[in-house]
């Protein structure tokens, strides 16, 4: 079979499957006018001047090559500034909730996975904080942060961390109240993907390693932990990705401005482009991001294809 | 008796750790129940400082004043209404978009597949920053030169997040057709099928769990769908996800009224989720970390 289509030449094979590109018209038009068109049109914005006067007739804007890029990546420009901070902000939000999202994540997946009464609910109760809408749970996080109504605030008063009641959602400590609604957020995810790959893990191996004389700790250490890896990599490339995007939280605790220390940059560029009418600015600012993006997924989709994850 | 023993306390420290772990999840949840049957004054009074005052896990007048009112200052239910319009107008479009696809690249060795599935691979990982503001360009060129309005529209919307599930749907349905063996539709063929005809009498049939699970994830993503509702919604199109946000104003924090919003908002998406758990599980697992 494999000999018969090689044979066939180029404009055969592309008849004989002509049903196949028929099938995938539709997703293409969907993906050309979504994502090619709007990524391409977007490389071209961030080289020209756009604002409000120019935004209704966008091929009148003038040209002004780099420009948009230095002013977007100057530190001492107050745009290019803030620009940079938000990438070190996201940088930092996102090492402490990816890896406190998975030290989580993989504890509760070694205690799910052993057998205990009702475990089937508690697998199903774990994963509502994933599955309810972004907008709901930061909504109520945002509640519980409050400073003078808020629950947190009253627990650590009244435990003693506190002697004032804290405001968390202004200022240098409010990126830190994002991060654990995030992290409440997100391990469920974690935890579900790694407890399937826990599932795939035989048990002879575990009933050979007791035999062995092997402790709890060991029996983790030289069997679980390795088999876990590869699965952990794609994970943890997924969450660098996701992560990177974080807009939801940010915008739905702290508002379209979460100030210096919270800024990110989808909530910077946002701003940048509809509120201040900088659209060539944010555009710059957006095709850096895909750059520092693109990097991750190169590995993501060379880890996912080689197949050496679950099967 | 040693290990008798040994074993209570591992079994007891389980039960401990499971009870631990429940809670923390459950925190949130309580928190959004009891302010929503808290009275607006007491909810305004109540100061951590202040003992006697502080907030607490019960209420302490029990009302159903903010599920009562919960439509007369926000209007939820409109975007009630306009969210059920958008996320079913999505599920419909992105699992018949998604099945062709994902039948197309399941069953066809054709030129362009790896090509093909890389470019859907990589578009599901980008920021919706980065399509934003060329999309909103696009659509105000659209609108001046067409003279077809798409910003603040049912459909703009629907072909918004139809487009941005597709590639999450036709990956996960891919690998639903792949565990289907060829040769049932092999056989179909040979019994007189075209390979279209296959895909509608023997695969769609055999694959219901899966389209189920994506047609979920389409409504879902919609329903949740925050950074481009906020920017290419208006008042006749509101989602509740965004709905849910202007309970606080400058002027005023409706906190009760809006955390009984975040429950009514939150159910279709846990009933469907209670009713077909397994089905999306499975299907998020696969879609992703399958290659």
């Amino acid at each position: 079979m494999e000999n018969i289509r090689k044979k066939l030449s180029l404009i055969t094979q592309i008849k004989k499957n002509r049903i196949a590109y028929y099938l995938l018209v539709p997703a293409l038009i969907c993906m050309i006018l979504v994502h090619i068109i709007p990524m391409s049109w977007g490389f071209f914005i961030s080289f020209i001047d756009l604002d409000i006067y120019t935004i209704t007739n966008w091929s009148n804007a003038p040209f002004i090559g780099i420009s948009n890029y230095l002013e977007g990546l100057n530190v001492y420009s107050p745009t290019g500034g803030r620009f940079l901070r938000s990438l070190w902000n996201i940088t930092y939000y996102g090492i402490v909730v990816i890896s406190f999202g998975y030290l989580i994540g993989l504890g509760v997946a070694l205690i799910l996975n052993q057998n205990f009464l009702g475990r089937t609910i508690v697998r199903g109760l774990i994963l509502l904080p994933y599955i309810i809408p972004d907008s709901v749970a930061y909504s109520v996080w945002r509640f519980m942060f409050q400073a003078r109504i808020g629950i947190v605030n009253k627990y650590l008063l009244s435990w003693g961390f506190i002697s004032e009641p804290k405001v968390w959602l202004v200022g240098d400590k409010s990126i830190y109240a994002v991060m654990l609604a995030s992290i409440w957020k997100g391990w469920p995810f974690t935890c579900l993907i790694l407890l399937a790959g826990l599932q795939t893990i035989p048990f002879e191996l575990y009933d050979a390693a007791k035999i062995d004389g092997a402790s709890t700790w060991q029996q983790f250490r030289f069997i679980t932990f390795p088999l876990l890896m590869p699965i952990t990599t794609v994970l943890l490339l997924l969450s660098v990705l996701w992560n990177f995007n974080a807009f939801n939280q940010f915008y739905v605790m702290l508002g379209t401005d979460p100030g210096i220390a919270a800024d990110v940059p989808s909530t910077l560029i946002l701003r940048e482009a509809f509120n201040s009418f900088h659209y060539g600015i944010g555009a710059a600012m957006s095709v850096v991001l895909l750059v520092v993006m693109l990097i991750f997924t190169v590995f993501y989709i060379k880890k996912i294809r080689t197949g050496e994850t679950v099967q | 008796m040693n290990r008798k023993i040994e074993r209570v306390i591992k079994r007891v420290l389980l039960y401990f750790a499971v009870i631990i772990i429940l809670i923390s999840v459950l925190i949130p949840f309580i928190w959004m129940l009891s302010g929503s049957f808290k009275t607006r004054l007491e909810i305004q009074a109540s100061d951590s400082k202040i003992s006697g005052k502080e907030p607490s896990w019960i209420p302490r007048k029990f009302t159903l004043d903010n599920y009562r009112t919960v439509n007369k200052e926000v209007k939820i239910l409109d975007y009630f209404k306009n969210s059920i319009i958008i996320s079913l107008g999505t599920m419909f479009f992105s699992v018949i978009i998604a099945i062709l696809a994902a039948y197309s690249v399941s069953r066809f060795s054709f030129l362009g597949r790896t090509t093909y599935s890389v470019a859907v691979l990589s578009t599901q990982m980008f920021p919706g920053i980065l399509f934003l503001i060329p999309y909103f360009v696009m659509f105000i060129w659209i609108r001046r030169t067409i003279g077809l309005p798409m910003r603040n529209t049912y459909w703009g919307m629907i072909f918004t997040y139809t487009s941005f599930a597709l590639p999450f749907s036709i990956w996960m349905l891919r690998g639903y057709f792949n565990t289907i063996p060829r040769e049932i539709d092999e056989q179909a063929q040979i019994d007189g099928c075209t390979k279209v005809g296959a895909l509608f009498r023997v695969i769609i049939p055999l694959a219901k769990p899966g389209i189920a699970a994506v047609g979920i994830y389409g409504f879902i993503m919609a329903w949740n769908e925050v950074l481009f509702a906020s920017v290419l919604t208006g008042n006749e199109t509101t989602t509740v996800a965004i709905g849910i946000l202007r309970y606080i104003t400058a002027q005023e924090a409706r906190w009760g009224g809006m955390m009984a919003a975040c429950l009514l908002v939150s159910l279709p998406v846990l009933i469907f989720f209670t009713v077909l758990q397994k089905q999306i599980v499975s299907g998020l697992v696969a879609g992703a970390t399958k290659g």
